[in-house]
């Protein structure tokens, strides 16, 4: 909402008062001041000046020295680029000091060794419409050291954010009370003339919907000559960016502005027969006066005439053609008072909003509506001319929405840590223009209907007296450790180790597009119906609530790519959502991992050759991160990735490991294979608590056993573990794979065999084995791997 | 005499015992000094020390010595022995200090590192994990919820009125079955305080959505920080307190912090919290960071219903409820103009905080 500094002004006394006071003013009364927009010249500094004398600068060509009178008994030396003027003219002079619009401030300074001791100004440089170049040459006859302020118009432009519970602010009077009650200055009274009020017959006004329209007042204005309004009239609109359209027109603004009263001013020649107030009818067609056309619902609000014919949404819009013209003669002036809830709801629904809609919705003053007819009458037929009814046709009563409320003062000392003595909290409420009834219970003015509650008391209390002079106090509870909190300590080891190798944390958009949702990647496939689509998508790229976090990853590789980032090491942890079983549990959310390995494994540089990354390197990333424990992968075959395998951890499958489908890859423009893994968190959290205890270190050495196998390619390594595993050899304290060989030319080893090269340890725990032990035990695993596997050793 | 074989022989034959260790000593101090590597030093060593060295050879000599030479001499042959052992050991010293010097030469400690591949948390990551730092560091405990919610826990119990605008459709998402993505994390004050009786000191950082276009300063989804105290004497000095220790521990211990009086349906007072920040090139000035205020009483009512108690007495209980962007304290404290940097994961913008 825009409040013009010089329209408050009327309502109170801001003498002396800063721009930035009133600011502050603003902000501490919980109005958010979300822009100043300063008109004209607000510094006292800036006065008339003479130029008595102009000289060559000695030092600058394009510079001279001039010596002014400005009023204060001896002239004042100031260097100026200007050319445009003579000695004798009066010009605009700044004084040290002076902060000029542009945002700096005039000092006394020495410009190439002369002394200047202020600046003589342009209008563009005072922040006045820009004329010619040059100074800004004023009237012969203006008086010689007179601010300038006082011979130009000038104003403050505020735009005010109003909190939805505040609509007693949304006019120059609402804000200058509330102003009015932080400064602790008095208000000026309101002009407003008294206007008699008949009860409308209902042949003039009948209500059929009470509930959204419980009062309705209009006043008949007849002769009225519709034409340009007063200059000042003009000027106030012009001050908060309304657009002057007429007289009448511009009345309405005026009050609405003045007052926080919408009014609407109808040609009554356009009214068959007296107002109705009435829901629409289901499919109605309205056409409002910005062309906009509407089809109702029952629910919305009609003032309608006698013939049935929609004159304006009620109090929304007026309708395109019952509005004043120039050709009008006689209005019909409304005030009324419209429940918030109805207007809100039609608005939204015909997205269509005004200065009207925008303080119905919130709540104007019900006591309010019959003093601001009046103001408009009085201002229409000082402007226009003609001559009103004698008194406002009423309809329905002004509803009551205040009730006393009491103020609790053990839970106000409580609330507020007794930094408010009650003689003070009253004088707050007193200022709000509550009063203290005999009960002690406090009556609130008709505008403050959000005032309801002992809470809503403290809140004023609170707001008016500030939080700085509420004291701090650093106490609290011992509260224990939630799930949650254990929860995100395992993300976090998880998120630092991954960091640690070398890999970057990503944090994806958690609505994905359609067409990405077949990059994802879990345990569970989905099923038809297991998607979660948001009903109405911003776009189709965020449609989709993610099933899994390989898609985003993929497009954040993707944009890398687009970068010319050839390592892309990326992982993220979050939350992913599905239903499942084709959308019978609905709404599934749980956390998940993932990591995506794409291209050079190390960094490009003179001391290491670049290999792209494989499944092994992978496979690696999650040994680490799981601390050495013993993963396993068993394929799985998932639709848009190849050697897809499930991932096991303590026999548990714990996530999905995949490399994406090639045709996928280069789709995507990858020119290296892109590895990706993803987990489900909270399986993974569980199993990687701490160890319970430690092992001992062995008190005797072990030996170890090498042994080179030759066996079919095709044969996988997770037989030889399953054999070694299954053999349960007690002496066997650990195997590893230490080569792999194979010959695509068919020399050294034929195309369809492979060779592995396994080192086996073995040890006791209470003894040092003897050499034929270790044998022994050596050729039992060995034979197990022949006769189960035809494993050859060589 | 016994003595038999070995290079060195014909000395010990030509000579008294005396001169035939002097002469031994002498040639293999001559040997050791024209040793050139640790190899011909070595064999100098074998020549004289080892089995059959000159030096072993004549030691075992001594057996055929006068008996009242043999304290002479065996002085004389171990004085001879320390001599060798002391230049055997000098030279080797002195070989290996070249041959370490000679490793060096060529070596260029301003090439560039063999380097390894850097990772990074992400900058929303780090900041979520400060302020749950500083927050636990005073007690409050995590809490978590769904992000797809139902509109009690998003609105009703929050006080909000249902033709509120947030409620609308243009402004959340919503889903066939009338559920919506959360538009706050507030839904989880709901949901912990259903599930506990009071006193209550909770921490939810979560996402949140709101149907805006993305741009520059807006994201359909973003990250939020919500708290939670519930208590028998929970007041103004309590919220003030905690929020002006968080944000000075957050962004240094002379902040300035100040509250500016707002409106919330869920809390009564409500306030919005500024701290005056110095941004890079700029003078300081306030900048809006969290909103917060007590509990409304009317979502203690709303909590009592649903459970089916009177556990949160609104006449007993007060509390105070505090909400922050996660992806806004990220941009304030680095400086980042765009908040789609933070959803982009450009390597160039993450490596910046490895």
């Amino acid at each position: 909402m825009n409040i013009s500094l010089n329209w408050l002004a009327t309502h109170l006394d801001l003498t002396g008062k800063s721009i930035q006071e009133i600011d502050d003013l603003f902000t501490f009364a919980g109005v958010e001041v979300e822009g100043i927009v300063i008109k004209g010249i607000t510094s006292d500094k800036i006065v008339v000046a003479q130029v008595m004398e102009a000289v060559q600068h000695p030092h600058a060509d394009r510079l001279k020295v001039t010596q002014v009178d400005a009023g204060e008994g001896s002239l004042r030396q100031i260097v100026c680029g200007a050319q445009n003027y003579q000695v004798g003219d009066k010009v605009p002079c700044a004084l040290p000091g002076t902060a000029l619009p542009g945002g700096f401030t005039i000092s006394e300074t020495v410009m190439r060794k002369v002394e200047s001791r202020g600046m003589l100004c342009s209008a563009a440089e005072l922040g006045l419409q820009a004329g010619e170049d040059g100074l800004l040459i004023l009237p012969p006859d203006s008086q010689i050291g007179k601010p300038l302020m006082e011979m130009f118009d000038s104003d403050v432009l505020l735009e005010l954010e109003v909190t939805p519970n505040r609509p007693d602010l949304l006019s120059h009077r609402g804000m200058a009370r509330e102003l009015a009650t932080l400064l602790k200055t008095p208000l000026q009274p309101l002009d407003l003339p008294s206007r008699s009020v008949g009860v409308s017959p209902t042949s003039a006004i009948r209500i059929a919907a009470p509930t959204a329209c419980p009062l309705y007042t209009a006043v008949r204005i007849t002769g009225v000559t519709v034409q340009d309004s007063p200059a000042w009239l003009k000027q106030r609109l012009e001050s908060i960016g309304q657009r002057p359209i007429n007289n009448i027109v511009d009345v309405t603004n005026y009050v609405l502005h003045e007052l926080g009263q919408p009014l609407h001013a109808f040609d009554a020649a356009k009214l068959s027969g007296g107002i109705v107030v009435r829901h629409a009818v289901e499919g109605e067609v309205f056409l409002a006066l910005d062309a906009s056309q509407h089809i109702l619902t029952t629910d919305d609000l009609l003032i309608a005439d006698a013939s049935g014919r929609a004159l304006a949404l009620g109090g929304v819009m007026g309708g395109a053609d019952s509005g004043v013209t120039a050709a009008t003669t006689d209005i019909l002036l409304e005030s009324a008072y419209f429940t918030p809830s109805g207007i809100r709801r039609t608005s939204r629904r015909c997205c269509l909003s005004s200065d009207s809609s925008y303080r119905f919705e919130r709540g104007v003053d019900p006591a309010g509506v019959l003093a601001a007819s009046a103001l408009a009458v009085k201002l229409i037929l000082e402007t226009a001319g003609g001559s009103a009814e004698v008194a406002n046709l009423t309809a329905g009563e002004a509803p009551v929405l205040t009730r006393p409320v009491a103020l609790d003062v053990a839970k106000l000392n409580q609330l507020m840590g007794s930094s408010i003595s009650l003689p003070d909290a009253e004088a707050i409420l007193t200022r709000l223009g509550l009063t203290k009834l005999a009960d002690a219970t406090w009556e609130v003015p008709s505008f403050r209907a959000d005032l309801q509650r002992h809470i809503d008391l403290v809140e004023e209390i609170a707001r008016v007296h500030g939080l700085d002079k509420v004291p701090s106090r650093l106490a609290g509870t011992f509260v224990p450790a939630s799930a949650s909190d254990a929860a995100y300590d395992a993300d976090m080891v998880l998120r630092r180790r991954l960091a640690a190798l070398g890999l970057y944390e990503c944090q994806t958009i958690k609505l994905i597009a359609g067409h990405q949702v077949g990059d994802s990647l879990m345990a569970r496939p989905l099923l038809d119906g297991d998607l979660i689509r948001v009903k109405l998508p911003l776009s189709e790229d965020h449609a989709v609530m993610r099933p899994s976090l390989v898609p985003g990853l993929l497009a954040s590789a993707v944009r890398n790519v687009g970068q010319q980032v050839k390592s892309l090491r990326f992982f993220e942890l979050g939350r992913v959502f599905r239903n499942a079983g084709g959308g019978k549990a609905r709404d599934q959310e749980s956390d998940a991992l993932a990591i995506l390995l794409a291209g050079p494994t190390e960094p490009f540089g003179w001391a290491q050759t670049q290999r792209d990354a494989d499944m092994y390197d992978l496979k690696g990333v999650l040994s680490a991160l799981l601390g050495g424990r013993e993963i396993r992968f068993s394929p799985k075959d998932r639709p848009g990735f190849v050697l897809a395998c499930d991932i096991k951890l303590a026999g548990q499958v714990v996530g999905v490991f995949a490399r994406l489908a090639p045709a996928r890859e280069r789709e995507l423009d990858f020119t290296a294979p892109v590895y990706v893994a993803e987990f489900d968190l909270a399986k993974l959290r569980k199993l990687l608590g701490g160890i319970q205890h430690v092992v001992d270190l062995p008190l005797f050495p072990g030996s170890s056993r090498d042994a080179a196998m030759e066996l079919p390619l095709t044969t996988a390594n997770a037989q030889i573990e399953s054999v070694i595993d299954k053999a349960a050899e007690p002496l066997l304290v650990a195997c590893e794979c230490f080569d792999v060989f194979t010959d695509p030319t068919g020399v050294k080893l034929a195309v369809e065999r492979k060779s592995l090269a396994y080192r086996f340890h073995y040890r006791a725990s209470e003894r040092t084995l003897k050499s034929d032990e270790v044998d022994a035990a050596h050729q039992r695993l060995l034979a197990a791997l022949t006769s189960q596997l035809g494993v050859k050793f060589r | 005499m016994a003595l038999t074989c070995g290079g060195f022989t014909a000395i010990a034959m030509a000579f008294p015992m005396k001169e035939q260790i002097e002469a031994i000593e002498k040639d293999a101090l001559a040997h050791i000094a024209a040793a050139t590597s640790e190899r011909t030093l070595d064999d100098a060593r074998v020549a004289v020390l080892g089995k059959k060295g000159t030096l072993t050879l004549a030691a075992a000599g001594i057996k055929d010595v006068l008996k009242e030479d043999k304290a002479a001499v065996g002085q004389l042959l171990n004085a001879a022995r320390a001599a060798i052992t002391d230049a055997l050991d000098a030279t080797q010293a002195a070989l290996r200090g070249i041959a370490d010097r000679a490793a060096l030469v060529g070596i260029d400690a301003t090439l560039p590192a063999r380097a390894l591949p850097l990772g990074a948390l992400h900058p929303l990551t780090q900041i979520r994990d400060q302020a749950i730092g500083i927050l636990r560091r005073i007690g409050f405990a995590l809490a978590d919820g769904p992000e797809i919610e139902d509109e009690f826990h998003c609105f009703d119990a929050l006080n909000t009125p249902a033709d509120h605008p947030a409620r609308n459709a243009k402004d959340t998402f919503y889903f066939d079955s009338g559920k919506l993505l959360r538009t706050h994390t507030s839904s989880v004050q709901i949901r912990t305080m259903e599930a506990q009786a009071p006193p209550i000191r909770i921490i939810a950082p979560g996402s949140a959505y709101r149907r805006d276009e993305i741009d520059a300063t807006h994201l359909s989804v973003f990250n939020q920080l919500e708290g939670l105290a519930v208590g028998n004497d929970i007041s103004l000095p309590d919220l003030k307190g905690t929020l002006e220790y968080f944000f000075r521990e957050l962004f240094g211990t002379t902040t300035e912090v100040r509250f500016r009086p707002h409106f919330f349906p869920f809390t009564e007072p409500s306030f919005e919290i500024d701290v005056k920040l110095q941004i890079k090139g700029q003078a300081p000035r306030w900048i809006e960071v969290a909103g917060c205020g007590m509990v409304d009483p009317a979502v203690f009512d709303a909590i009592n219903t649903s459970r089916n108690d009177n556990a949160y007495d609104p006449e007993k209980t007060t509390g105070f409820a505090f909400g922050m962007g996660l992806d806004r304290l990220a941009m304030i404290r680095w400086g980042i103009r765009d908040i789609r940097l933070l959803i982009e994961n450009d390597v160039r913008f993450l490596k910046q905080f490895a």
